[in-house]
């Protein structure tokens, strides 16, 4: 303790900014981890509430996915002994048109049953519109808001809203505002409360309900009230306590908590080279300080000891001050995370607090320190192997961050020879992820070596170019590879991450693209919403025909899009003329004959999605079980084909066999063909005059469907430019770092330079060359490192994220644009150091140790 | 040659201290001069302030009828390369370079081209008597072998002053000999101004004139 109060507090009270910027590292790595786990939970948390205020006193609801089911299912249910009472739902949200309040969630209920089981606590004066429930039925335009709701939207009783139906535009009427509490606090108020058979012509929904809500009688337990109601109505159904609906917002989130783990990874890793580095500097500085300890009887282990304390100190503070940041984070990140489960209800949950879990808290706390800890152990061992002689001999020099050493290669071959082993085990999981991580470890490992054959190859071709600052800079980093190889590391781990990120990207792009011109080429699209991805609104059956006849219309295919349960995941069902589209549109064959959608056609089999067979071990010629509302259906795979609907997965029917298991001749959207010769933009302007004021439409080109996809597509490029922005950041800072070490260690030397006539523009270029070949070199082993790193992304991405192949696409636009960054920021990054180089006292340069 | 007025170097800080005060020195062309004196007497301080390494807190420095007040940083460079040749205790050569690289380098900071930097420096190794060690990294050399090296890259510009500080301090006293013979060739041959601070009386009373310090001030100035 006394030597951390003599020698570190006043190292560190001399160098206020490189403390700061030596816990900057651990402060982001803390952060990120703890803002994203604790946003994460907020919102899981926050979405429990609402799932449990929505379902009020209701022990089990009753669904199919989301494609609802008739209303006899409700007799059935309600005539069972064990249930008390059951009303039906439907649940959507909708676009009200207000500016800033986003969907309001519509929850109809049948109101003579729905008090048992939710209360709507209205304002006073107001029950009696309620108190009598035929009231509000006898005017099918009535609409309950909440308090909040009509507050800031300046709704009173009697108020109209307007609401784009399936039957055009209709007023609804205000008749009731619900107090504060409850279900009202639900996504912030933006709830309203309809009647059911209101809601079924407001949704086209026809005769049919979302889902059931229910309370068992006194003495059923629940256990057995679903086992008895699953066993009346069958496999298609889905009986659950209304908290199950949590785990599938937290399944929603299961790609993002991957990145969320891989981002705090990767800027903790990223920190460990700056903590690194800075204690390289460190321990360069203080070698004399260091030095005279020794001499005064300081033991090495004393030495090693004080510098691992100040490493692992320094993870300490950094640790909660990244506590602190991550907590600021979490409020941001919570927004994200709120839209990211929009999807499941149409509308953004609002975590209107912030749930602190000390797991999260005490994990990000231990894991600074320990990165903070293992950054600072190779310093502490150079530390301790100061010579106190050559330390206090006046001329003498060690040179501490040297060391390219044969173990290292050694342990480097192992790793590669146990990557290699693994890949050949590589069908199971562990061995698979086990190789990868080996693979980067050798790359790592390998990296100052690397680092030294680049520089030796490039010096010849830098003394030719400039003889003096050439060579000084190529011998620089030859001399002391370990010094410029964290920089290099970490900056070519940094590109690796880019240029994956990159080939995965592109070719998912490219795939999507592909896609959309053999899958997607119906000339127009008429959907009852702005987009193909909202299905809260079905059309009947019937507009197909009133499509068919209008002048200039070819062909119409009637799809029914809804997510469903397949083997215990949330998958895409999609119905469509299958022989139709067989003939009009051809997706990518993957596996299956030629004749596969006539097959499907004829309701002998389904197509599945290449990411589905893939994420469920499916192929051509097995069989799979649909459950739907009227049973348990088996159902052989006649084919595989390349389809992008769904990042779960899809499951091509044939319309005719799903009108008949699923009781539901709804659309959800009509793909239009027009006739040869006329100008789609023609028939789309028939559409909508023959549709408008009796129908919700929305009329979508070829073109406005291709752009929407590939503006979804593009989003992705965002996250590579975010990796880019990290990666010129990380240049920048381990480039700053490494040239500091390296002045301080090549002092003397840059002063000799100046004494013998090297101008200061001379000993500037010397400086700016270095940081241009350690760009260079991380550039070349970032591309090298991206390119094998992308190879084990796109085989994860197959097998565990997508299912989606790929082919290997390496990112060479991607990797050419990041040559003219890398090098200004490392230009950028080489200013101060060499300003530093030349502004210091030549005759202190000259008489440095 | 070297002229200095009134030199006076503070260094300020808790406690101001003077490490020169009013020097007043006149060097003739030629000359060889030795400057002696305890440790802290400001010795090395002059020498850094002939030399351009420094500058001094006030009065003036000539050197080959050049004023050095007044020059920027990089006009002070031009000095050192122009007119000064430098030879370290430590000697100071560029590890990573071979010995003829070394005794290039101040020829390539001056722009020659490549062939006449390398035909000069072959002159240079020849004339200290290295030509066999042209190759060789510095860290293969003995220290004496280490310090002509480094007096032959003083001379690449042909300089008209050298200025040594301890160029045996850090050698044997054989080697040390062989260094001072070698300075002293020079110095009739090349008919070059010397400047050599040292704590060893032999090789003070090897110069032509010797110069005391204490204190930062002149105490003698003896001529032989």
């Amino acid at each position: 303790m006394i030597l951390l109060k003599l020698i570190t507090w006043p190292y560190v009270r001399r160098h206020k900014v490189r403390t700061a910027l030596t816990m900057l590292g651990i402060v982001l790595g803390v952060a990120v981890f703890v803002g994203m786990h604790t946003a994460n939970e907020s919102v899981l948390l926050a979405f429990q509430k609402t799932i449990d205020r929505i379902a009020g006193k209701a022990q089990l609801q009753i669904s199919t996915g989301e494609g609802g089911f008739p209303e006899e299912v409700l007799d059935t249910v309600q005539a069972m002994p064990e249930v008390r009472v059951a009303v039906p739902v439907i649940e959507a949200p909708v676009d009200t048109g207000r500016k800033g309040e986003g969907n309001l969630l519509i929850l109809a209920t049948d109101m003579t049953g729905d008090r048992s089981l939710r209360d709507y606590d209205l304002d006073s004066g107001d029950d009696a519109v309620i108190d009598d429930p035929l009231v509000f039925l006898a005017q099918p335009d009535s609409l309950m808001v909440t308090r909040e709701y009509a507050d800031r939207n300046g709704l009173r009783i009697g108020s109209r809203v307007p609401m784009l139906t399936m039957d055009g535009e209709k007023q609804f009427t205000v008749r009731g505002t619900m107090k504060s509490g409850g279900l009202t606090q639900a996504f912030g108020g933006n709830v309203a409360i309809m009647d059911i058979y209101a809601a079924q012509k407001v949704f086209g929904r026809g005769r049919r309900f979302d889902r059931i809500d229910l309370a068992l009688k006194e003495g059923v337990g629940i256990a057995q009230g679903r086992a008895a109601i699953e066993k009346a109505l069958g496999a298609g159904f889905q009986v659950e306590p209304p908290a199950s609906r949590g785990q599938q917002v937290d399944s929603v989130l299961r790609v993002y908590r991957v990145t969320v783990n891989l981002n705090s990874a990767f800027a903790l890793f990223i920190g460990m080279f700056i903590i690194y580095n800075s204690f390289a500097i460190a321990v360069t500085q203080r070698r004399s300080e260091i030095g005279i300890l020794r001499a005064l009887g300081a033991s090495s282990s004393q030495i090693r000891n004080l510098f691992l304390t100040e490493s692992a100190l320094t993870g300490l503070v950094g640790s909660v001050g990244g506590l602190g940041l991550g907590m600021l984070m979490a409020r941001g990140l919570a927004v994200y995370v709120s839209s990211l489960l929009s999807g499941i209800f149409g509308i953004a949950e609002r975590a209107s607090e912030i749930s602190i879990n000390p797991t999260i808290l005490v994990g990000g706390l231990v894991m600074g320190i320990a990165t903070s800890t293992i950054a600072g152990f190779l310093p502490a061992r150079d530390a301790a192997r100061v010579d106190p002689i050559q330390a206090l001999q006046k001329g003498k020099h060690q040179t501490l961050s040297a060391g390219e050493n044969r173990a290292r290669r050694i342990v480097a071959m192992v790793c590669a020879v146990a990557a290699a082993a693994s890949l050949l085990l590589s069908s199971v999981p562990v061995f698979f992820y086990a190789g990868f991580l080996l693979t980067l470890l050798t790359m790592l490992l390998l990296s100052p070596t690397w680092t030294l054959w680049l520089t030796r190859a490039m010096r010849p071709a830098l003394k030719w170019l400039r003889p003096i600052e050439g060579a000084l800079a190529a011998d620089s980093l030859i001399e002391a590879p370990r010094r410029t190889s964290s920089a290099v590391a970490a900056l070519m781990l940094s590109l690796a991450f880019v240029i994956s990120l990159g080939g995965v990207t592109r070719a998912s792009y490219n795939s999507i693209m592909d896609w959309t011109t053999s899958a997607l080429n119906p000339d127009l699209f008429v959907t009852p919403s702005p987009t193909l991805t909202d299905r809260s609104f079905q059309f009947p059956q019937g507009v197909g025909d009133t499509l068919r006849a209008i002048d200039g219309v070819a062909d119409v295919q009637s799809v029914r899009s809804q997510r469903i349960l397949f083997d215990h995941t949330e998958v895409l069902l999609i119905a469509v003329e299958a022989r139709s589209l067989g003939q009009r549109a051809r997706r990518p064959a993957v596996e299956g004959p030629a004749s596969m959608y006539d097959l499907a056609g004829a309701g002998k089999g389904v197509i599945l999605s290449e990411n589905l067979g893939r994420l469920h071990h499916l192929h051509a010629g097995d069989t799979i079980e649909l459950a739907s509302p009227t049973g348990l259906h088996r159902i052989p795979v006649v084919g595989v084909v390349v389809d992008w609907s769904d990042q779960g997965g899809s499951i091509l029917i044939d319309r005719a066999t799903y009108v008949s298991w699923w009781r539901d001749d709804t659309v959800s959207v009509f793909r239009v063909y027009t006739r040869p010769g006329v100008a789609p933009v023609d028939v789309r302007q028939r559409i909508i005059e023959q549709l408008a004021g009796t129908r919700r439409c929305f009329v979508l080109t070829n073109a406005d469907v291709r752009a929407f996809i590939k503006n979804l597509a593009d989003q992705w490029d965002d996250l590579a430019y975010a990796q880019i922005a990290i990666a010129v950041l990380i240049a920048i800072l381990g480039i700053v770092n490494t040239l500091t070490v390296s002045i301080i260690d090549r002092r003397r030397e840059l002063g000799v330079l100046r004494a013998v006539g090297g101008l200061r523009n001379q000993v500037r270029y010397t400086i700016w060359i270095e940081a241009q070949v350690i760009a260079m070199v991380g550039l070349v082993l970032g591309a090298a490192c991206g390119a094998v790193m992308l190879k084990y992304v796109f085989v994860m991405t197959e097998r565990d994220i997508s299912g989606v192949a790929l082919p290997y696409t390496f990112p060479a636009g991607i990797a050419a644009l990041l040559v003219p960054i890398i090098l200004v920021s490392a230009f950028v990054a080489s200013l101060w150091p060499a300003e530093s180089a030349v502004r210091g006292s030549l005759a202190e340069a000259l008489e440095y140790e | 040659m070297i002229v200095t007025s009134g030199v006076t170097k503070a260094y300020s800080g808790k406690r101001n201290v003077v490490a020169l005060d009013a020097v007043d020195l006149h060097v003739e062309r030629g000359e060889m001069v030795s400057i002696v004196g305890p440790s802290g007497s400001g010795k090395s301080t002059l020498l850094d302030l002939i030399g351009a390494l420094d500058r001094p807190t006030s009065g003036w420095i000539e050197l080959d009828g050049q004023r050095l007040d007044g020059l920027n940083d990089d006009g002070l460079t031009r000095v050192r390369r122009d007119k000064i040749g430098f030879i370290f205790q430590f000697f100071n050569l560029l590890p990573t370079l071979s010995c003829l690289e070394n005794i290039a380098l101040p020829l390539h900071l001056r722009g020659w081209p490549r062939a006449r930097c390398v035909e000069r420096a072959r002159e240079l190794i020849d004339l200290v008597q290295l030509r066999d060690r042209a190759e060789h990294l510095p860290d293969e050399l003995s220290g004496g072998e280490r310090q002509r090296v480094a007096i032959a890259r003083a001379l690449a510009n042909n300089p008209p002053v050298l200025l040594a500080d301890e160029p045996t301090g850090n050698l044997d006293s054989k080697t040390g000999s062989a260094i001072l013979e070698l300075l002293k060739d020079l110095h009739q041959r090349l008919n070059a101004t010397i400047l050599l601070v040292t704590h060893d009386q032999y090789v003070a009373a090897s110069c032509s004139r010797t110069v005391s310090l204490r204190d930062g001030r002149i105490i003698s100035d003896t001529r032989r």
